[in-house]
């Protein structure tokens, strides 16, 4: 197990003494960050900044250095925003600061994403996301895919007012086995069972797991709904799709 | 607050003590954003979306909050969309089952010297509506009801005419340009609000939607409170501030802008929120629209009234604008359990 001197960046051991309060969380940040050259973490530091100018110079620096697109990925861009994800959950930063940090992945990522697609490098796995007919907010869901982009996912995102027929085309499409809905009205949310329920109407319900949320959507809707999950918050949406994966490989395995 | 003592007051007398936390003959029950229901839409035939855009027919739904529900307020404005779309936002207007919402995807300012308040802000269809409707009401039902307006804060009007994402990060790169943005906004929501007194209203809802879901509370005290002070000294009515979400860790900071009370969500405690405001304010609220409103019955509503009552909430009512397909049953529920828990602890 490594220890926070194990890690070279100052300001990151900063970051992870001020912020990171939960021990297996800790841990897990801590190893990450010590198997991560000094190059990543300035890159892991800058993103956590919201310094999209320095992640941009930086990730050209090291793919043109020839460390491979994945570690730049994996070692940089995704460790910083695992402490962003949960500087957001607990409170510390709030959306403006989490926009900065998505617009920094983003830099980071427009070098990454080329080479990783030209090598046939499979993602974490591949989501759809968009707000259901008749409902424009978008914020919630921007949210959950910038934290799902920023684990490893491949996201398709159908933006808003999506009808069920736009969610199931995109699944077939991008052959996705995660959906993931967002309602802020009330008016709305029950749009989200109406969206399952074209799914088990066309036969398709058997080949995805399906999220929602928003910010009234409660366990208790989700499953109203017929809904795998709901999360609390954009790093839960990220848990919840690692678990659905996972629940999704073994209902199909047995 | 309620007082044995104190005679039998008009709603109108009563929404308007609470607002200056004086003494009232029993807690007012008033939404200080919008009643409007599927229901109540087909009961007066005033459905939506020409009930936010016919003044006759946004003052017959909005009656239904006195008339049918036994309310102690009118609210006439429904949406938030009425001074967007004056400014210009695109509106997708939806049916009688969706409210209407701004298309904040397709921003109408990118820059702060983009933000224009047109001549023709006050005449154009949906403020105008808003300010006939007023004026409908207060000759029906002035004496007897108060009649509260409603006009938009200049950071809820940033996340219409900017983007949400766009004015958020604006915030964030050049805080300097977000205040001169704000200050340009804040210029229709003077305007709108006192041509919303010279209509007849009673008071008027600001909302304004640094919601700890969005931002924090040291955003609060950076970006609006100074802001909100001066709009408070220059509207001359008792103004209600209104942000959905947790707020408690800004209430301290909203107790100090000088408005009359503060509209608050029910993911906040009555307690916790009496404790923030400090006596300074009054708060309204805080009945929760999804799960008691909108799924729930009578007995559920009550409780959560009751619950509000027993903390010394000043005015009880839905947390935000009531969910479309709520029951009249619901709604109509609130007074009457307002009523009855007066009449226990008199009792």
């Amino acid at each position: 197990m490594a220890e926070l001197n194990d890690i070279a960046n100052d300001f990151l051991k900063d970051e992870i003494e001020e912020f990171i309060e939960r021990p297996n969380e800790r841990t897990r940040i801590i190893d990450a960050f010590a198997r991560a050259t000094p190059a990543m973490q300035e890159i892991s530091a800058a993103l956590i900044d919201g310094d999209n100018g320095t992640v941009d110079t930086l990730t050209r620096a090291a793919l043109d250095d020839g460390i491979e697109a994945l570690e730049v990925m994996d070692d940089g861009l995704i460790n910083g925003m695992s402490i962003v994800g949960i500087k957001f959950r607990e409170n510390f930063i709030f959306v403006p600061e989490v926009l900065a940090c998505a617009r920094a992945m983003k830099a980071g990522m427009a070098h990454i994403e080329p080479i990783l697609s030209a090598s046939g490098i499979q993602p974490v796995g591949k989501v759809i996301m968009g707000t259901v007919k008749g409902d424009l907010h978008d914020i919630g869901k921007n949210l959950c895919i910038m934290m799902l982009r920023g684990a490893g996912f491949v996201v398709h995102d159908l933006g808003v007012d999506t009808s069920e027929d736009e969610f199931m085309d995109a699944v077939e499409e991008h052959e996705a086995p995660l959906v993931g809905m967002s309602a802020l009205l009330t008016t709305t949310m029950p749009n989200m069972g109406k969206t399952i329920d074209a799914f088990i109407d066309n036969d398709m319900r058997e080949d995805v797991k399906i999220m929602v949320g928003g910010a009234s959507v409660t366990q208790e809707f989700a499953d109203d709904m017929g809904a795998d999950g709901t999360a609390e918050d954009a790093v839960g949406c990220v848990e919840l799709a690692n678990r659905l994966l996972v629940e999704l490989k073994q209902e199909q395995e047995a | 607050m309620s007082d044995d003592l104190i005679r039998e007051m008009k709603g109108r007398d009563r929404v308007l003590a609470a607002l200056r936390r004086e003494p009232v003959d029993r807690t007012p029950v008033c939404n200080p954003t919008s009643v409007a229901t599927v229901e109540l839409m087909d009961l007066v035939d005033a459905p939506f979306p020409d009930a936010n855009r016919d003044p006759e027919l946004m003052a017959r739904l909005a009656a239904t909050g006195y008339t049918e529900l036994g309310f102690d307020s009118i609210m006439p404005v429904f949406t938030i969309i009425q001074e967007s779309s004056a400014l210009g936002c695109k509106i997708q207007w939806e049916q009688k089952d969706n409210w209407p919402t701004v298309k904040m995807r397709e921003p109408i300012w990118e820059d702060v010297d983009d933000i224009n308040v047109p001549s023709d802000f006050l005449t154009h269809q949906d403020t105008k509506c808003v300010l006939d409707a007023i004026s409908l009401l207060k000759k029906e039902y002035g004496d007897e009801v108060a009649i509260i307006g409603k006009t938009m804060g200049p950071w809820s009007l940033g996340y219409h005419c900017f983007g949400v994402e766009p004015f958020l990060l604006m915030s964030l790169d050049d805080p300097g340009k977000t205040h001169l943005a704000l200050d340009r906004m804040k210029e229709a929501t003077v305007e709108f609000g006192i041509a919303q007194i010279e209509a007849g209203a009673d008071a008027l809802t600001l909302p304004d939607h640094a919601t700890g879901d969005l931002v924090s509370g040291e955003y609060y005290r950076r970006f609006l409170r100074d802001l909100h002070i001066e709009l408070v000294e220059r509207i001359p009515i008792p103004l209600i501030m209104h942000i959905c979400g947790r707020t408690v860790d800004r209430m301290g900071y909203i107790a100090e802008t000088g408005f009359a009370a503060f509209h608050y969500d029910s993911k906040n405690k009555p307690q916790e929120s009496m404790e923030a405001v400090d006596g300074q304010i009054s708060l309204v609220g805080n009945i929760n629209n999804p799960e008691t409103l909108f799924a729930r019955g009578p007995e559920e509503v009550t409780g959560e009234v009751c619950r509000n009552l027993e903390h010394g909430i000043h005015m009880v009512g839905p947390e935000c604008a009531v969910p479309l397909q709520a029951s009249i049953e619901n709604l109509k529920a609130i007074p009457q359990a307002v009523k009855d828990w007066h009449r226990t602890h008199a009792a």
